[in-house]
């Protein structure tokens, strides 16, 4: 089994595919990787030679960031904007969308789980009775 | 969309001669601003501002960090209003 960029063991798919099990690497990179690398993308991972499996890795590490590293940078960015207290940074810390989506409905991807305020509807009943 | 690379950063004129007024007065006066849009330039660290925010001028203190940023991004102009624990119980 190939080993690539650390812990990852793409199976027994075709190269391009299974590169993209990497974190930091989809169609694009992975397309942009083998073209670098000179290997044909249809070959199949365990079907590669120790020595082209290490010019794969070669081209990742010397062009590319990714895995640990790749989070770690996502990380730190995201540390920065709190730190600044900038508009971004505050909508991170409060869990709420970044990006100016809409946030009196949906944004529960951001918001979690809904919490019902309860009683709203009850309050009324109860006046009404 | 992004702004286009050929005209620059967008920097308030004005607020850029004061800015360079401040620093060679070496002057720690805050800067009081209307310009939420202009883009926080290198010259801008170590300067104290107050950004109106719509209401009220919000302190900022320029760090290293901010450049690239805009000045509104730091003086924010909703209050975040959510339910406490204890406003929920009452309910």
């Amino acid at each position: 089994m190939p080993r690539v960029a650390g812990v990852d063991i793409p199976p027994q798919k075709r190269i391009d595919v299974s590169l993209r099990y990497i974190f930091g690497i989809g169609p694009t990179r992975a397309a942009e990787i083998l073209r670098k690398a000179n290997i044909d993308p249809s070959v199949r991972a365990n079907k590669l030679s120790e020595e082209e499996v290490s010019r794969v890795a070669s081209v990742i590490e010397s062009d590319y960031v990714v895995e640990g590293q790749l989070r770690r940078q996502i990380q730190q960015n995201i540390a920065r904007l709190r730190e600044i207290r900038c508009y971004r940074g505050i909508r991170h810390i409060r869990g709420l969308p970044v990006r100016g989506q809409r946030t009196r409905t949906n944004a529960r991807t951001r918001k979690g789980p809904k919490k019902t305020v309860a009683g709203k509807k009850g309050i009324k009943e109860m006046h009404r009775g | 969309m992004s702004r286009s690379l050929k005209k620059g950063p967008y920097v308030d004129e004005a607020l850029f001669r004061k800015v360079q007024q401040a620093r060679l007065s070496s002057s720690h006066l805050p800067i009081r601003t209307w310009s939420r849009a202009c883009t926080i330039v290198p010259e801008f660290v170590g300067v104290h501002f107050e950004v109106h925010n719509g209401k009220t001028f919000v302190k900022v203190y320029v760090t290293e960090d901010m450049v690239g940023h805009k000045l509104g991004e730091f003086a924010p102009t909703r209050t975040f209003r959510a339910h406490t624990a204890r406003q929920a119980a009452a309910k």
